[in-house]
């Protein structure tokens, strides 16, 4: 049975406005999952329905079987972490992880057990005694995630609760979430509209856009096997491009004066359709001759520098293509204008579906 | 350099002008209130005024009427800005324009008025005009302004939603959140609105001498129409008190806690 089971969820807040639409799935105990889409996709809205602060105006939500669709946030048992850290200004740090427990009428030892145990979960056993004010975004967040897990709640929310910090800080704090969910087995939610945050830590990935699911899978098959244009446009980077199909049984392509094939065959309709693929940077390379698989002609256009991946970009017949290879300042790389081959294998080029 | 030294003369004259014209009078009254025995300077006025005991009276009454003024107004007032920041935003423009009618309506029409309402309410033997309910009530509305706007704006410096988000989610009740959260990063806005409820309140005449209840104003008044010194030195007296208090407020607001913060690493 799922621990967390959202049924046919929609909300709406005004009669033609959909925040969420039809929504369904279930999460496993112990699972982490990523809602990921642009900005007003609905993911936020309904991370904030399965806490309890916005009310589906049609479906049901279930914790551990029991229905908490029209239950208030503070009866549900469910920590919550926020954007913007909302820890009370006016209390310690210790104060801030111990509210929760105050509120539940804990014997004062037992809070300052826990406390204790919370700082040293998130690595600030020193801090107890500090203002919220006195601290940096990364601590404010880690007191804030010690706060959410110091009444033991059976779901962990998490609303881009990295998306106000630098990179850097970023990178270590999602690690540390991470390792910390793992290590209790709490069933997480989190809301990212950062493709490699919801890649980097998730069980599962849905990716959401406008209001509706798009796909649900696991980092792997949402980066390497997206169903849909919108899906394999927003996570990563992707060549896109129309091209002919020639003979869709066999899987082969024409783009202008050149053949592409591809293993990918049943999504490509029908002989003479246009049909739009994809293909991820990293699988093309620049070849010498007699490579396996499909090799293009190419004229090199231009080449960035991004510190442990290089990309060039060239020109195959009129479409652009983007080639992504890692930093190696032993391999000479090309120069702009040079004629080179670009080669992929056939089972990298994509067909993608326009939902 | 010469209109440096401009504008610093400009800004000197300015100051010291202000000065005058603020301290000047409070000298004169000073000077006045030592003048009760001829020919020499003494306290006599203000022994004179700690001498009666209808100081006493009427001061202890207006302090009653300040502190229940306060509380009712910290409850009433903390909920509704709490309320319209959570729930209802946009009715911020109709409860602005409310909170601003005390100043359009002058306390002898808003108490005539009361007065002609409540007269004629009564439970039984029990009458709203024979109890201190529509002093308070007049006191309530007439610190509205102040008191709402204090707190509105203390409230417009903390994310009011997401805290009371995070609390709901630690299991904390409205009424919990509103007195452990909300309220302690309110210090400083509910002591400002307390200073000016007091203010208001300690020096009002008009609508407790309509009501027929003693009050400090009222005692002022008295103190002016028979005597001549000892207005002086009440006048200086309550100028003293707001003066403390606002000493007080200062000092206890002092190390607010800092706000909700987003930072920046």
């Amino acid at each position: 049975m799922a621990f967390i089971q959202i049924r046919n969820v929609s909300k709406a807040f005004s009669p033609n406005t959909f925040a969420v639409r039809d929504f369904s799935m279930e999460i496993g105990r112990g699972e982490l999952v990523s809602f990921l889409g642009p900005s007003g996709c609905g993911k936020t809205t309904t991370l904030r329905m399965v806490a309890g602060f916005e009310i589906p105006t049609s479906g049901t939500i279930f914790i551990k079987d029991t229905d908490i669709t029209h239950k208030p946030p503070n009866q549900r048992n469910v920590g919550m972490v926020f954007q913007a850290y909302a820890l009370f200004p006016n209390m310690t740090v210790a104060g801030n992880i111990g509210y929760g427990l105050r509120i539940a009428k804990r014997p004062p030892a037992e809070i300052e057990q826990r406390v204790k145990e919370m700082l040293a979960l998130v690595h600030m056993a020193n801090f107890g005694d500090r203002y919220p004010h006195q601290l940096s975004g990364g601590q404010q967040q880690r007191v804030a995630l010690a706060r959410a897990l110091a009444v033991k709640p059976e779901v962990l929310l998490l609303d881009e609760p990295l998306s106000a910090l630098d990179a850097k800080i970023r990178v270590s704090l999602r690690g540390e979430i991470r390792t910390i969910q793992k290590e209790l087995g709490i069933t997480t939610i989190y809301v990212t509209h950062d493709q490699e945050e919801a890649l980097s830590i998730s069980d599962r990935i849905v990716v959401m856009n406008g209001g509706r699911i798009e796909q649900i899978g696991s980092p792997f098959d949402i980066y390497n096997f997206p169903q849909t244009e919108f899906i394999a446009q927003f996570v990563g980077t992707l060549n896109a491009v129309k091209v002919e199909v020639k003979d869709a049984a066999a899987g082969i392509l024409r783009l202008e004066n050149q053949t592409i094939k591809t293993t990918q065959t049943s999504d490509l309709g029908k002989n003479g359709d246009q049909v739009m693929i994809a293909i991820r940077p990293e699988r093309l390379s620049i070849s010498a001759d007699g490579a396996a698989g499909n090799v293009l002609e190419a004229t090199v256009e231009n080449i960035t520098f991004l510190g442990a991946i290089v990309r060039i970009q060239v020109k195959i017949d009129q479409a652009t293509f983007h080639i992504d290879t890692f930093n190696d300042p032993f391999i000479a790389l090309p120069q702009i204008k040079q004629k080179v081959h670009v080669a992929f294998p056939e089972e990298a080029v994509m067909a993608l579906k326009n939902k | 350099m010469k209109k440096n030294k401009a504008s610093v003369f400009f800004m000197w004259f300015v100051f010291i002008s202000g000065m005058i014209y603020f301290f000047l009078p409070l000298y004169a009254t000073f000077d006045f209130s030592l003048r009760m025995l001829k020919d020499r300077l003494s306290l006599e006025a203000y022994k004179e005024v700690f001498k009666d005991p209808n100081f006493y009276t009427n001061f202890g009454y207006s302090m009653v009427w300040s502190v229940v003024t306060i509380l009712i107004c910290m409850l009433l007032f903390t909920w509704t800005a709490y309320w319209m920041h959570l729930k209802m935003p946009h009715w911020r423009p109709y409860i602005e324009f409310v909170s601003l009618l005390p100043f359009v309506v002058p306390a002898v029409v808003l108490i005539f008025g009361l007065i002609r309402m409540y007269s004629r309410v009564s439970v039984g033997s029990f009458n709203l005009l024979g109890t201190p309910i529509l002093l308070i009530a007049t006191y309530v509305v007439m610190a509205m302004p102040y008191m709402f706007r204090s707190v509105d704006a203390g409230l417009r410096a903390i994310d009011v939603r997401t805290l009371t988000e995070a609390g709901q989610c630690l299991g904390a009740s409205r009424s919990q959140i509103l007195f452990q959260i909300i309220f302690p990063n309110l210090r400083v806005s509910l002591l400002n609105g307390l200073f000016l409820t007091f203010a208001i309140v300690i020096g009002e005449y008009t609508v407790a001498s309509l009501l027929g209840w003693p009050s400090f104003g009222v005692y002022i008044r008295y103190a002016v129409a028979m005597k001549a010194y000892e207005p002086a030195a009440l006048s200086l007296i309550s100028f003293l008190m707001t003066w403390v208090i606002m000493m007080i407020v200062q000092y206890v607001g002092r190390g607010s806690p800092g706000q909700t913060q987003i930072a920046t690493h």
